[in-house]
C-alpha cells in the first residue's frame, strides 16, 4: 500500500481572529495570512500539475510546466526565502486561480507560466539555471522583478543564468543584480525591463510596493489594467504614493504597518471618466490591489485603507468560513445594485476601515471644506454599519464563526458611534445616504402587479389602507430605469468637492428641476410643493421627482409621511402611475403612512 | 488556556516547508480534499470580487 504523507492544517489563533474582527491584524497577524495564502497556492499548484501530467508529454507548455517546477522545486531546496517570495506573488494566485477555473472548464491553463514564474524566483536567488520561456510581445516575463527583452522572433527562448549574468537568446544579456524591479533610481538597463516600483518612507517606516502593468493575471479587475505607465505618469504615480503614506503613517498606523506587510502589488487601472474613482480587490491575488488615478494622497491613503479590509478578510475567508453562499439579493448602502447577502460582510467590512479612517482624519484636517468631507464621510459610513450588520444576521447566510466575527465588528463599529458630528455635517451624510437608498429601491424594489392594481383601486374608492394585508416586495434588478440624477451628483459634490460644488451652483447653469433646485437651496417646503406640482401634472411617471419629494419630507420636521417614503416608496410610486396624473403624491403617502 | 490562546483549525492544508517534489506524494490525502473543497467554493460563489466607486 503506498505511503500517504500526511499534513495538517493552518492553525488561526484566536486572538488573531479577534483583532480581525475588529478591522485590526497588527504585521505578525498578515504575515498569518500571507503564509496560508503560500500554502493555498501549493495546493493549487498540485491541482495544475496533476492536470499537467495528464497533457500530451511533448506539448512545449507542459514541457515547460515540468521544467518550472523542478526549478521550483531545485529553488525550494537551495534557497527557502526565494522560494517563499515567489509562492507569495499575487501574479501566481492570479495566475492559479484562472488555471482551476480553466480546468473545470476542461481548457488547459496556462502552463508555461509556471516557468515563468521559477525563474523569477531562481533569479532572485542568485541560482545558475537555464530553461526556455515563452516570449510575448518580444519579451520574457519574469513575475515580480520585470521582463527581458529578446530579439529573436521565435515563440520561445532559453534563459540562462551562471547566477551573475542572465542571458535570453543569442543577444540579451543582463547582470543579475539589474535584474530587479525599477525602482526609478539608476539608469536605464539594456534588455531590461524592471517592473516599475516604489519605496517609501516615513516615520521610519517603509513600504515596498510594484505598479504592475504587464501581468496577464493582475489584469482582472472591473476595469481594465493601465496599458503601460509613461514617464511622466510613473513618477506621479510614485509621488502619490509616498504622499498617501505619510497620510497613513502619520495619522491611520493602525492600517500603515499591516499595508506595509501585506500589500505588495497596486494594480492602476484605465478610468472610465476622469471623475470616478473606481478599486477593487481580487480573492485570487491576495496582496494586490487595483485602483484608478487617486485624486489626491488622501483619497489614495483612504483607497489603501479601504481595500486592505478587503484584501485581509479575502485571506481570512480562505481559511474560515464566514458565510454560505445563498440567492437572496439585498441593499448594501455602499452599491448600486442589489448585492448577495453574503458579499455584504465584505463591504461591512471595508465601511468599518473607511469609518476608523475618517474618524482620524477629520481630526487631522485644517481647511474647512476637507473637515467637512472628513466629517460626512465618517458620519455616512459609520451609520451604514448597523443596518448592513442587521441585514446579514437577518439573512441567516453566517456561519457560526461568521456570526462570531460579525458580532465583534459590531462592537468596533459602536464604539464609533459615540463620537459626534458637526449638525451641518450629519445633515448632508443622512440626505446623502437617504438619496442612495431611496435611489436604490427606486431601481430594483418590485411589488406584484395585482397587489399594486388592488391598491390603487382602493384608493380610488377611498377605502382605507389595508394595513395588515401590506403587499409583499421583492428585490428585482433594474426593475424601473432611472437616469442617472444630476441632483444625487451633487448632494455628494456637496461634501467631496465644496469648493467645485459651491462654483457650480454660483454659475446657476445647473440642468435641474425647479424642485430640485430649491431641494438644494434648502428651501424644503417649496421643494415639496413643486415636486407634489410636478408629480401631479406629468402625463409621464417621475421617479426622480418622487424621490426627491422625499428627501425634501426628510429635511422637515419629522411625519408619518417620512416613515411612508422609507418603507413604501417603491410601490406607492407604482400605485400613483397606476392611478395616472391628477392624483396628488401627498395625499397617496398619507393613505400608505 | 484562555479563549485568546485557543486556535481555530482552518481549511487550508499547511504545506509552507512541504517539499514539492513529494507534492505528488500527497494525492488522494486530504489536500485533494482540501482542492475539491477550494473548487466547490468556486463553484458556489463565483469569483468573488470587491469593487468600489467612491463616488456613489
Amino acid at each position: 500500500m503506498k505511503r500517504v504523507a500526511a499534513i495538517k492544517t493552518h492553525r488561526l489563533p484566536e486572538a488573531a481572529f479577534t483583532a480581525l474582527a475588529a478591522g485590526e491584524g497588527d504585521p505578525a497577524v498578515i504575515r498569518l495570512l500571507r503564509e496560508a495564502q503560500r500554502s493555498k497556492h501549493t495546493m493549487l499548484l498540485a491541482a495544475i500539475a496533476e492536470a499537467a501530467g495528464d497533457a500530451d508529454p511533448a506539448d512545449p507548455e507542459a514541457v515547460a510546466f515540468r521544467a518550472g517546477y523542478e526549478l521550483l522545486a531545485r529553488t525550494q531546496a537551495a534557497e527557502p526565502g526565494a522560494y517563499a517570495w515567489v509562492m507569495g506573488l499575487p501574479h501566481l494566485g492570479g495566475w492559479l486561480h484562472d488555471g482551476l477555473i480553466r480546468l473545470d472548464q476542461s481548457t488547459p491553463p496556462d502552463f508555461a507560466y509556471l516557468a515563468c514564474a521559477a525563474a523569477s524566483g531562481a533569479v532572485r536567488a542568485g541560482a545558475s539555471f537555464e530553461i526556455d520561456l515563452p516570449v510575448r510581445d518580444g519579451r520574457v516575463l519574469l513575475p515580480g522583478l520585470g521582463s527581458v527583452e529578446v530579439a529573436e522572433q521565435s515563440a520561445w527562448v532559453r534563459l540562462r543564468c551562471d547566477g551573475e549574468r542572465l542571458t535570453a537568446g543569442d543577444h540579451a544579456d543582463v547582470v543579475i543584480r539589474d535584474a530587479r524591479p525599477d525602482y526609478g533610481s539608476g539608469p536605464p538597463v539594456p534588455h531590461w525591463c524592471g517592473t516599475p516600483a516604489v519605496r517609501v518612507l516615513a516615520g521610519g517606516l517603509a513600504w515596498d510596493v510594484l505598479l504592475v502593468t504587464d501581468d496577464a493575471y493582475l489584469d482582472r479587475y472591473t476595469l481594465p489594467m493601465s496599458a503601460g505607465l509613461s514617464a511622466g505618469e510613473l513618477r506621479r504615480w510614485r509621488q502619490r504614493v509616498q504622499d498617501a503614506w505619510e497620510v497613513l503613517v502619520r495619522l491611520h498606523h493602525w492600517a500603515a504597518g499591516p499595508i506595509a506587510d501585506g500589500v505588495s502589488v497596486i494594480v492602476p487601472l484605465t478610468p472610465q471618466s476622469e471623475t470616478d474613482l473606481i478599486s477593487a480587490t481580487s480573492p485570487a491575488a491576495f496582496g494586490a490591489v487595483a485602483t484608478s488615478w487617486p485624486p489626491d494622497p488622501v483619497t489614495m491613503a483612504e483607497t489603501l485603507v479601504h481595500e486592505f479590509q478587503h484584501v485581509k478578510l479575502c485571506g481570512l475567508l480562505d481559511m474560515v468560513p464566514l458565510a454560505e453562499s445563498g440567492t437572496e439579493l439585498v441593499y448594501a448602502p455602499w452599491r448600486q445594485d442589489p448585492r448577495p447577502a453574503a458579499s455584504l460582510l465584505q463591504g461591512i467590512y471595508a465601511h468599518l476601515g473607511i469609518a476608523r479612517f475618517w474618524w482620524a482624519q477629520r481630526q487631522a484636517e485644517t481647511d474647512p471644506d476637507d473637515i467637512l468631507r472628513a466629517h460626512v464621510q465618517f458620519a455616512r459610513w459609520r451609520s451604514a454599519l448597523g443596518p448592513a450588520v442587521d441585514t446579514l444576521l437577518r439573512s441567516g447566510c453566517l456561519t457560526p464563526e461568521g456570526i462570531r466575527f460579525i458580532g465583534l465588528l459590531r462592537e468596533q463599529g459602536r464604539a464609533l458611534g459615540d463620537e459626534p458630528v458637526p449638525g451641518q455635517a450629519g445633515q448632508i451624510a443622512r440626505e446623502a445616504a437617504l438619496d442612495h437608498e431611496l435611489t436604490w429601491q427606486m431601481r430594483h424594489v418590485a411589488t406584484g402587479a395585482t397587489a399594486v392594481a388592488n391598491l390603487a383601486d382602493a384608493y380610488r374608492r377611498g377605502r382605507p389602507f389595508p394595513g395588515q394585508d401590506r403587499p409583499e416586495a421583492g428585490v428585482q434588478e433594474d426593475v424601473r430605469k432611472l437616469s442617472s440624477s444630476v441632483r444625487s451628483r451633487l448632494l455628494n459634490m456637496s461634501y467631496l468637492e465644496p469648493a467645485r460644488y459651491r462654483e457650480l451652483c454660483a454659475a446657476g447653469a445647473l440642468p435641474l428641476s425647479g424642485p430640485d433646485r430649491l431641494l438644494l437651496g434648502r428651501d424644503p417646503e417649496a421643494a415639496v410643493r413643486g415636486y407634489r406640482d410636478l408629480i401631479a401634472d406629468s402625463a409621464d411617471p417621475q421617479p426622480d421627482a418622487w424621490i426627491g419629494l422625499g428627501l425634501a419630507l426628510h429635511q422637515l420636521p419629522a411625519s408619518p409621511l417620512r416613515s411612508a417614503f422609507a418603507t413604501a416608496l417603491p410601490v406607492m410610486f407604482d400605485v400613483h402611475t397606476c392611478l395616472g396624473a391628477g392624483c396628488d403624491p401627498v395625499d397617496l403617502a398619507s393613505w400608505f403612512g | 488556556m484562555t479563549s485568546q490562546e485557543k486556535k481555530i483549525v482552518t481549511a487550508v492544508p499547511d504545506l509552507r516547508d512541504f517539499p514539492l517534489d513529494r507534492l505528488v506524494e500527497l494525492g488522494t490525502s486530504p489536500l485533494a480534499h482540501s482542492i475539491a473543497l477550494y473548487r466547490e467554493r468556486l463553484k458556489e460563489n463565483g469569483i468573488p470580487l470587491s469593487s468600489f466607486n467612491a463616488r456613489i
